[in-house]
């Protein structure tokens, strides 16, 4: 599931929501379970779904330990000027977000949009997407294959080289991921924790050289969110003894749990599969936020059957908004987990600010 | 209060001197009169002693400093007259572009009195003159007994040293000439000031202190 | 003397100069007022018409660090070049643009139609961001929705939810309103869509118009762009914001320039004015400056005194002009536009702002040319000898008077060549600074001839057998010129300047008719502004049926070749090769191509502006790349004053040219005129077609080029009153100076008729001098302005044609204002009570 599919939200700046749709008319694909991922030609753009994001999360350990760091490249199909044939029909969108979290200090980010082929583009065959100067790309070296992040902004800047230690982790069912109880709302989902990170990071014009571990996903779907679904809370944690989990739950006005699931994979390689009456979300402790009066839950409970982990954020301010493509309020940041299971990794909770629209 | 010494003046082209070695004074509160031929200089004299022309050679000393103008750039005579210096003229002179009091406040001006005692100043000339209320008034408006007597209060009433009077009743009737050279010779007796009068008039001369003739060999 | 003493002092004897010579003072105000009121106005107007211009550049482009574009107006921005700048991690953003003419349902004037990628025009253009009208039931931008300026929505009284179809050549696109453009000027006609629905309808394919560039924060610009620009390809520029502004400020600059020297000049004749009135107020009042002098007013403020004076008709007169320079700037701007009917920038009134600085410099001008005027009157007055003044008057001039005026004569004998050696010096920065300069040596030859003449007429004259007062008054003239002289050289300047833009304008309309002529040959002239003919046009016109025995078709275009300069035009015409002449009016010598070049004829203004001659080849930007041209010929252009370059339609197409014709000039079959207005009728209506004969043509091209000379005219106009008004003054002054001579007169027994009319022939005799010098000197001036000064400042040459008829005309009037104007003078003498000025005067 996951993060930010608002963005398949008819995108438009705030001033040019449409009276009238033009989309209806668009059949986009479902996801259906029993296909078979072929890599890396799924590694690459599915452009005919409505939405698609490559989303890395990770945290250094230089030049400073718990610096948590994001780089997302959304894909969406707005079903807008599917008839042009001209190459800049506004078919497929692209937006880009990064942030980072320095402990102690504050969250910076920054985000770039642009239509593919008019200073941004996506490879079909592989994982290769820019906006401009921003980019996300699979390279196969004589050693091995590697992803690389490239970003720049006023505040902030990085060249990451992410060396894969694991193999691909299929969420689901061989990568088919159920977001609700019924069979339409799911997506194909990949990911591949354990990642190492080598590279520069250039802060307050400074620029040093930086390591730490990261955790890659990429998502394709055409309808995931539930009709009574305001938000959502997910994590996904590189474990300290190299193991990898990912946990989400879909959230109703109330707070209570419409959907889960989880996914741990031990150190040697085994995956357990949490069912959503298995898994449990608490909070333990919330924070304000001063900028949008909303409440967190910074310090959620898990239970994952009979393990019990606790988040601790690393910073309590890791809110974010976005004004593109749509305003939207929530929190994504670096947080520790403890308790039956150890880690790093990124905690999202969309919905707290406004329910989230679809 | 006037020292003239061993004065000469030669015209501009003329082989002769017009005068040479005239040497005179005019004490503290005397009234000299100074009669001669038409063309015998007097008005060249006068001139000179206003430094409005320059002697060829000797003193003329002035005031109570006795500042030699004959020695003094041109702006330094400018200042000494302002302060040294009354004039009454023949043709009056009386500016027709400012009123009365203007007129009168002039002088006060160029010597640099405070202007807040010009108003009682001008004033006490006006009466004294027997003009009171005549200060607002225009100059095109007065007779020309009327305008001398404004330029007698003009001459008096930053209180030189020497007044010069060239003529002073040469354009009245007789009538009037009595009374505004009466009155000139009253109020510069009254203070104390000395005065040089230019005239062909033997009444005038009469009425004067002293009598000083310029004929063509000098004084007499 | 105290400061305070001073000041009240001074303060009296202004205050009763302004009572006593009201008329004068006044006069001389109002032309000080009038002078810096025209160089204000044209100073408001021009910055206002710039910031206006730039205000609208920078509402439809934006503000960006760098523009990509290509050098030729037909050119494109390959989209693969700009999505590889745009990967340049120093770039921001690069917000693609497509811009393109279009017409709304066939109305004739094509509107801009800008076609833009939201993503990115935020961050460069957001004056372009449209909004969605919630009203209307259309898809937002990316759908193909079409956003109108409120003006342009206002114009075709349409909201949003309306229709309409917009049509460019043979290419249409039926389009729905969906909103407007909240931050569009208000005056500003413009369409936005979507860059691909643009490109999808109108083009170019797999190209924009143009990339505009927001860098990041820390770059640095100047090395980025150099970077840049040596990695584009031939066909392709990268422009900054400077050149912009620099491209603008070239537009007018010789104009606006020309404009000014001509506010100078009436600033000047302010001076004189100043002059005239200070010079007989110290004539006038010499006996009471003396007075004042005995009664011991230092001979430093006896100067300072009349320089005060001037400076008290300078400042109020400055101020006034200020005031008066707005409103004429508001008014002007209404009636002519921003540029004064220069043609130079196209739009509505823009709006006046005056600013402070601009407004004190006019402010300190026009004091300082009412205290050049009282100059010498100040020190004519320092220098009087004070007994001598207060007894008999006003001395005309130190004793200096008698060397000065046999060394007078030689100094125009000196100056003359010097001016003639000015007007062969090239421009200065592109101004014809020593045409400027010449102009004013002339004048100053003319004034310095004046009093030979006076003498020389007035002398002679006074020793012709005639009536006594005549001759007296003549005589005196003759001896004492002075006021004479300043009475005449204030009608030399005025008439002058006059005759020489009579003139000047006069050779240029004879040269524009003659153009016209040869640039016009076909009788009917058929045009789509700016968007190609549609082709079915073209192919009826080939049928046999249509009613024209020869049609020749033409396209315009436009190449950047320097980023500061205008776009030169390009104009692609049906030419031969080696017979352009039949077409083009060429100034020179035409030279046979070698045979594997194309050949271009090119402009007087481009062979002038980018120093051309013809035998030279040149590298041209175009259709993406540079093409090496052989110049053949140079030929004559009013029309494109930045540049054109012709080409022929075969050369074009060899060099892999779309020869889309926009242009059509057409000779009807002998006998069937009527027949081919019926037949052009239709296509007109449907396609928005101009068609026009070519004798309307010319009447419009003459009738602009009247326009644009309007305010040279008010100017000279205003001269020539402000040279009358000095005679009137001077000779006026002059009388009352005499007063006491023709008083006399009058008591010997001449009636006041005698002495009026002796005074109107003095009044004459001047004018007649004045003019005289003043005609000659407008000849040369006018000789300067056709071949120094306007084939420099506008790269237009021309044969000098003087209309004798108007200019002789002109001094005839003028000659008989001046007698008017002395009869004033004469009324004023002999009013003055004949006892009252000899009893006065002893």
């Amino acid at each position: 599931m996951r993060r930010r599919s608002f963005l398949c939200a008819p995108l438009l700046l705030p001033t040019l929501t449409p009276a009238a749709e033009t989309r209806a008319a668009i059949a986009y694909p479902p996801a259906v379970p029993g296909v078979e991922l072929a890599f890396p030609r799924d590694h690459g753009a599915h452009p005919e779904f409505r939405t698609e994001w490559w989303y890395v999360t990770g945290a250094l350990d230089s030049p400073q330990a718990d610096i948590g760091f994001q780089l997302t490249f959304f894909r969406s199909r707005p079903g807008t000027a599917e008839a042009l044939q001209s190459p800049l029909a506004a078919r497929q969108i692209l937006f880009a977000h990064a942030a980072l979290t320095v402990p102690g200090d504050r969250l910076r980010h920054a985000e770039r949009a642009a239509r593919a082929n008019l200073g941004a583009g996506f490879s079909e065959t592989d994982i290769d997407v820019h906006i401009g100067g921003w980019r996300m790309f699979r390279e196969d070296r004589g050693s091995g294959e590697v992803l690389r992040l490239q970003m720049q902004s006023a505040q902030f800047s990085y060249d990451f080289t992410l060396t894969p230690s694991q193999a691909l982790l299929l969420q689901g069912e061989g990568g088919y991921s159920r977001k609700g109880h019924a069979p339409q709302l799911a997506s194909y989902y990949v990911s591949w924790p354990q990642l190492q990170v080598a590279g520069a990071l250039v802060l307050d014009g400074k620029r040093q050289a930086a390591s730490g571990r990261a955790w890659f996903d990429h998502e394709w779907s055409t309808a995931i969110l539930d009709g009574d679904a305001v938000g959502w809370d997910w994590v996904g944690i590189n474990l300290d003894d190299g193991g990898a989990l990912m946990a989400f739950r879909m959230r109703d006005a109330h707070g209570a749990t419409l959907f889960a699931h989880a996914a741990w994979r031990d150190a040697d390689g085994r995956l357990r599969q949490f069912a959503a009456g298995e898994i449990g979300f608490t909070p333990v402790r919330n924070w304000s936020s001063p900028h949008s009066g909303a409440s967190y839950p910074v310090e959620i409970e898990i239970r994952l059957g009979e393990l019990t982990l606790r988040t601790a954020p690393v910073l309590d301010d890791q809110e974010l908004s976005t004004l593109r493509p749509a305003p939207v309020v929530y929190w994504e940041g670096l947080v520790h987990v403890e308790g039956g299971l150890r880690g790093r990794g990124y905690l999202e909770m969309t919905g707290y600010a406004d329910p989230l629209q679809l | 209060m006037l020292t003239v010494t061993d004065l000469a003046k030669r015209h501009r082209r003329a082989r002769r001197p017009l005068f040479s070695a005239l040497d005179f004074s005019v004490a503290a509160g005397e009234i000299v009169a100074l009669v001669g031929e038409s063309g015998v200089g007097k008005s060249t004299l006068l001139n000179c002693i206003a430094g409005l022309e320059t002697a060829d050679s000797g003193s003329i000393a002035i005031g109570p400093q006795a500042l030699d103008i004959v020695r003094l750039d041109e702006s330094a005579r400018a200042a000494l007259r302002a302060r040294s210096i009354g004039f009454v003229f023949q043709a009056f002179h009386v500016l027709p572009t400012l009123t009365v009091a203007q007129n009168i406040g002039v002088p006060l001006l160029l010597c640099g009195i405070p202007t807040s005692e010009h108003p009682a100043r001008t004033q006490a000339l006006l009466d004294g003159v027997g003009l009171a209320g005549f200060g607002p008034r225009w100059p095109a408006s007065l007779s020309g007994g009327e305008l001398q007597r404004v330029a007698i209060a003009r001459a008096l009433v930053h209180r030189p040293a020497l007044i010069l009077a060239d003529e002073p009743t040469g354009n009245l009737d007789p009538r009037t000439a009595d009374e505004v050279l009466a009155l000139l010779l009253e109020r510069v007796r009254e203070q104390q000031t000395s005065a040089l009068v230019v005239t062909h008039s033997q009444h005038v001369a009469q009425c004067c202190d002293r009598t000083l003739t310029l004929t063509p060999d000098g004084l007499r | 003397m105290s400061a305070r003493c001073r000041q009240t002092l001074s303060w009296w004897l202004i205050r009763a100069q302004f009572r006593s010579r009201r008329a004068a003072t006044l006069l001389s105000m109002l032309a000080i007022a009038l002078g810096v009121a025209l160089g204000y106005a044209i100073h408001l107007i021009n910055d206002a018409a710039l910031a206006d211009f730039a205000r609208a550049m920078k509402s439809v482009q934006g503000d960006p660090d760098a523009v990509i574009a290509a050098r030729d107006s037909a050119g494109s921005v390959p989209l693969a070049t700009l999505n590889e700048i745009a990967r340049d991690p120093a770039v921001l953003v690069v917000a693609a643009v497509i811009e393109t003419r279009v017409r709304i349902d066939n109305a004739r004037t094509p509107v801009t139609l800008i076609g833009l990628d939201l993503f990115s025009a935020a961050a460069v253009m957001p004056k372009l961001l449209p909004r969605q009208d919630p009203q209307a039931a259309t898809g937002n931008i990316l759908a193909g929705g079409i956003y109108a300026s409120p003006a342009l929505l206002g114009q075709l009284g349409l909201r949003a939810g309306a229709t309409l179809t917009l049509v460019r050549g043979a290419q249409q696109w039926r389009t729905t309103i969906a909103g407007d453009l909240p931050a569009a000027r208000p005056d500003e006609l413009l369409l936005v869509a979507d860059i691909a629905w643009v490109q999808e309808h109108f083009g170019p394919a797999d190209a924009v118009s143009e990339g505009r560039v927001r860098l990041a924060p820390d770059t640095d610009l100047e090395s980025w762009r150099s970077g840049l620009a040596q990695r584009l390809p031939a066909g392709l520029l990268v422009r900054a914001a400077e050149d912009d502004s620099a491209r603008v400020s070239n537009l007018s600059r010789a104009y606006r320039v020309n404009l000014n020297v001509l506010a100078l000049v009436a600033l000047l004749t302010g001076a004189f004015l100043v002059f005239a009135t200070q010079l007989t107020a110290v004539a006038q009042r010499s006996t009471q400056f003396a007075l004042l002098g005995v009664l011991g007013l230092s001979p430093r403020m006896r100067l300072l005194q009349v320089l005060l004076e001037g400076l008290a008709i300078g400042a109020p007169g400055a101020m006034l002009g200020l005031a008066l320079g707005y409103a004429l700037a508001v008014a002007f701007t209404h009636v002519l536009g921003g540029d004064l009917g220069g043609g130079y920038f196209s739009g509505s009134a823009p709006l006046i702002v005056p600013a402070l600085v601009p407004a004190l410099v006019f402010l300190a001008l026009g004091c300082l040319a009412s205290l050049a005027g009282a100059c010498y009157p100040a020190y004519l007055n320092r220098m009087q000898p004070l007994a001598q003044a207060l007894k008999t008057g006003f001395a005309q001039g130190p004793a200096a008077g008698e060397t000065a005026r046999s060394r007078l004569p030689l100094l125009p004998l000196l100056l003359a060549p010097a001016a003639f050696a000015l007007t062969q010096l090239p421009p200065l920065r592109e101004l014809p600074i020593g045409g400027y300069a010449a102009i004013a040596l002339v004048l100053v030859v003319g004034i310095a001839s004046a009093p030979l003449l006076t003498q020389l007429v007035f002398g002679w004259l006074s020793e012709r057998p005639l009536p006594a007062p005549q001759r007296i008054a003549l005589q005196n003239v003759a001896q004492a010129p002075l006021m004479a002289q300043v009475a005449a050289s204030g009608l030399i300047v005025s008439f002058a300047l006059t005759a020489s833009m009579v003139i000047m304008v006069s050779s240029f309309r004879v040269a524009v008719d003659h153009w016209l002529d040869h640039v016009l040959p076909a009788p009917l002239y058929l045009r789509s502004k700016a968007t190609p003919l549609p082709q079915e046009l073209l192919a009826a016109l080939q049928q046999p049926d249509a009613p024209f025995a020869r049609i020749e078709r033409m396209a315009n275009e436009a190449l950047t070749i320097d980023p500061q300069r205008p776009k030169v035009a390009l104009l692609v015409r049906e030419l031969e090769r080696r017979n352009p002449a039949a077409r083009l009016p060429f100034t020179g010598p035409l030279l046979e191509p070698p045979a594997d070049m194309p050949v271009v004829w090119i402009s007087e203004p481009m062979a002038e502006i980018y120093r051309l001659a013809p035998g030279q080849t040149l590298q041209l930007p175009l259709l993406g790349r540079t093409v090496e041209v052989f110049i053949g010929g140079v030929w004559r252009d009013y029309a494109r004053q930045f540049g054109a370059i012709a080409i022929s339609r075969d050369d074009y197409l060899q060099l892999g040219g779309d020869f889309q014709p926009t242009d059509l000039a057409l000779w009807p079959l002998p006998g069937k005129e009527t027949a081919a207005d019926a037949w052009l009728a239709p296509w007109s209506t449907r396609y928005g077609l101009e068609v026009a004969d070519s004798a309307a043509i010319r009447q419009l091209s003459l009738s602009i080029f009247d326009k644009s000379f309007a305010v040279t005219y008010a100017l000279e106009a205003a001269a020539m009153l402000i040279g009358l008004f000095g005679l009137a003054v001077t000779l006026a002054a002059s009388v009352w100076l005499r007063a006491r001579e023709l008083a006399t007169l009058g008591a010997l027994g001449f009636d006041r008729r005698m002495l009026s009319r002796a005074v109107m022939l003095e009044g004459a005799l001047i004018a007649v001098v004045g003019l005289l010098i003043g005609l000659a000197c407008g000849v040369a001036i006018g000789a300067i302005l056709t071949h120094v000064v306007n084939p420099q400042a506008f790269h237009w040459r021309m044969s000098l044609d003087i209309p004798w008829t108007a200019v002789l005309a002109g001094a005839l009037l003028t000659l008989a204002a001046a007698v008017v104007a002395s009869h004033y003078a004469a009324r004023q003498a002999t009013r003055l009570p004949v006892a009252q000025v000899l009893a006065s005067a002893q």
